[in-house]
């Protein structure tokens, strides 16, 4: 209990003796978090949007003007019978003209202006969860599409698709940078941790001449690094708080179209936790590397 | 008990700093070790407390191969050895309360117990109003002592100086000499390297003179002949 109070009692003299070369320390340590943080944050964020998208292949298609009601009921009724569908609904024009003024009763005096419906009819049909576009339904898709009381189609999952690619991306980028960060941070812990250890060199000596163990000499060291860690972390998430709560619609950028819709998180907790294990671990690592190399006896 | 068998160290090759040291010190003993400049007294020490290794022969403290000691386990021995070093090597830092302290603190002790122990051995050597201090604002003599409260804190069984008076007067060294007597009365042994002749005729102990690396006289076989 003594020994552990010594070695952070320590640990936090040296941090404060070299505060120049600790602040540099911390600031790498957050700079590498906090791009990690940033990415994650987007990418996470992308793949909770995909997979509300994705939830199931969502198709819409609009029918012509003028089409004859007993095509369209024959064509309902085909796709209504197929195993891959999960249900189809119909919407006369009629019903998106009802649909539009529930949802935007402000502007209901613009239908005022129309004779009729200014809305196509249209076809939703919902696909069972459990198939992608890349099976039949792709082909399905495309046959329904060739028929000529098709005006248009909307998918869903094109969406989704595009979105993901662009995770991809983001993603790659991410832990190409955060990566290269890493080991710029590790190098420089592991190279405080050293410099420290030869300003120490005379103490050292003396403590193991007097019978001090030798985890009690890497002891103040290695807690040192993982100090520097934990507060390198801490600084980047609340940096990443920061940020995102002061550029709330650059954070949104992305989601805009959807908002509402899903919720975006301003930051996971989640996150914040992985970025302080993260912290802490890289400078446990770093010190710990460390000190078996410049403390081996 | 400690024993030197066939004990040689070299630096550099072909230059014996010890040459076949044969050695036997009972516990309890008080032991001058001399022998000019050069001589292998500072060597012989450090192989004692596993500084240096021998690069021949075999050294046993308590019929334990010291040789064999891994680097592990090697604070167990170095608890059991007080050691005055020549140049003190005080924490510059540190008062000197907690100067001698280290031996406790490394140890895990608990404050009341170091408290106690740290002042019982500031008081042998006359320390106890200089606590305060860090080690630049004392003298060298006093320095000598607070090296010396920190080699006897933490009951050792053996106490080793290095030329413990070389920096002092005859009056000076002279008391220092009556506190490791007295440390001495308890039983422990100690080991006490000097080159200073005056010092070996006031004090009557066993003498063992080094020159050149060899052992080249031992008082009790002295008394021998
Ligand atoms: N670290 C070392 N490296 C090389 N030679 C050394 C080292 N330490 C001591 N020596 C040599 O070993 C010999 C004995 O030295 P030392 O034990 O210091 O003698 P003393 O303490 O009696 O003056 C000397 O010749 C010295 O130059
Ligand atoms: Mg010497």
């Amino acid at each position: 209990m003594n020994l552990l109070k010594n070695a952070i009692i320590n640990a936090t003299k040296n941090i404060l003796r070299n505060k120049l070369i600790n602040l540099l320390c911390l600031g790498i340590i957050s700079f590498t978090l906090l791009i990690y943080g940033i990415f994650t944050y987007i990418s996470t964020n992308l793949n909770i949007i995909t997979k509300e998208f994705s939830k199931s292949i969502e198709a819409i298609f609009y029918f012509k003007d003028n089409v004859d009601i007993q095509e369209i009921e024959h064509l309902l009724e085909k796709i209504r019978q197929n195993l891959l569908v999960e249900h189809v609904t119909f919407n006369s024009k009629k019903q998106a003209e009802i649909n539009f003024s529930q949802q935007f009763p402000e502007l209901k005096y613009i239908l005022s202006e129309f004779n009729e419906s200014p809305f196509p009819s249209s076809m939703e049909i919902r696909f069972k969860p459990e198939y992608d576009l890349d099976t039949k339904i792709n082909s399905i898709l495309d046959e329904i599409e060739k028929m000529n009381i098709i005006d248009s189609k909307q998918i869903n999952l094109e969406w989704a698709k595009k979105i993901m690619t662009i995770k991809k991306f983001i993603t790659i980028v991410g832990l190409f940078l955060s990566s290269i960060l890493l080991f710029v941070s590790i190098f420089i812990i592991y190279n405080v941790i050293k410099l420290n250890i030869l300003y120490r060199k005379d103490e050292i000596h003396i403590l193991k001449l007097v019978g001090a163990t030798n985890w009690y000499i890497k002891f103040p060291f290695i807690i040192e690094g993982a100090l520097l860690g934990l507060f390198g972390s801490i600084m980047a998430g609340i940096i990443l708080y920061g940020l995102l709560k002061l550029f709330p619609s650059y954070a949104n950028f992305i989601f805009n179209l959807i908002k509402g819709v899903i919720t975006v998180e301003v930051i996971p907790a989640s996150l914040f936790i992985r970025l302080i294990i993260l912290g802490t671990g890289i400078g446990l690592f770093s010190s710990l590397f460390s000190t078996q190399h410049f403390l081996k006896n | 008990m400690i024993e030197f068998y066939h004990v040689s160290k070299q630096y550099v090759k072909n230059q014996f700093a010890l040459n076949d040291i044969n050695l036997s010190i009972e516990k309890g003993e008080f032991i001058f070790l001399t022998g000019s400049s050069g001589a292998g007294k500072t060597t012989l020490l450090k192989l004692i407390f596993k500084e240096q290794h021998p690069t021949k022969g075999q050294i046993l403290i308590d019929s334990v191969n010291i040789n064999l000691i891994p680097n592990k386990k090697l604070y167990k021995l170095r608890r059991s050895i007080g050691i005055v070093f020549q140049d003190f090597k005080l924490l510059s830092k540190r008062t000197i309360h907690e100067n001698v302290a280290i031996p406790l603190i490394i140890r895990g002790e608990r404050k009341s117990t170091l408290d106690k122990q740290v002042h019982s051995a500031l008081s042998l050597v006359g320390l106890t109003h200089r606590r305060n201090y860090i080690p630049e604002h004392v003298s060298g003599g006093e320095q000598q002592r607070v090296a010396i409260a920190r080699a006897i804190v933490g009951n050792p069984k053996i106490i080793i100086a290095d030329e413990p008076t070389g920096n002092l007067d005859t009056e000076l060294s002279i008391e220092i000499l009556k506190i490791f007597e007295r440390i001495n009365s308890n039983g422990i042994t100690m080991i006490i390297a000097t080159h200073d002749k005056n010092l070996i005729k006031i004090f009557p102990k066993r003498v063992i003179r080094l020159e050149k690396g060899r052992l080249i006289s031992d008082w009790s076989k002295e008394e021998l002949l």
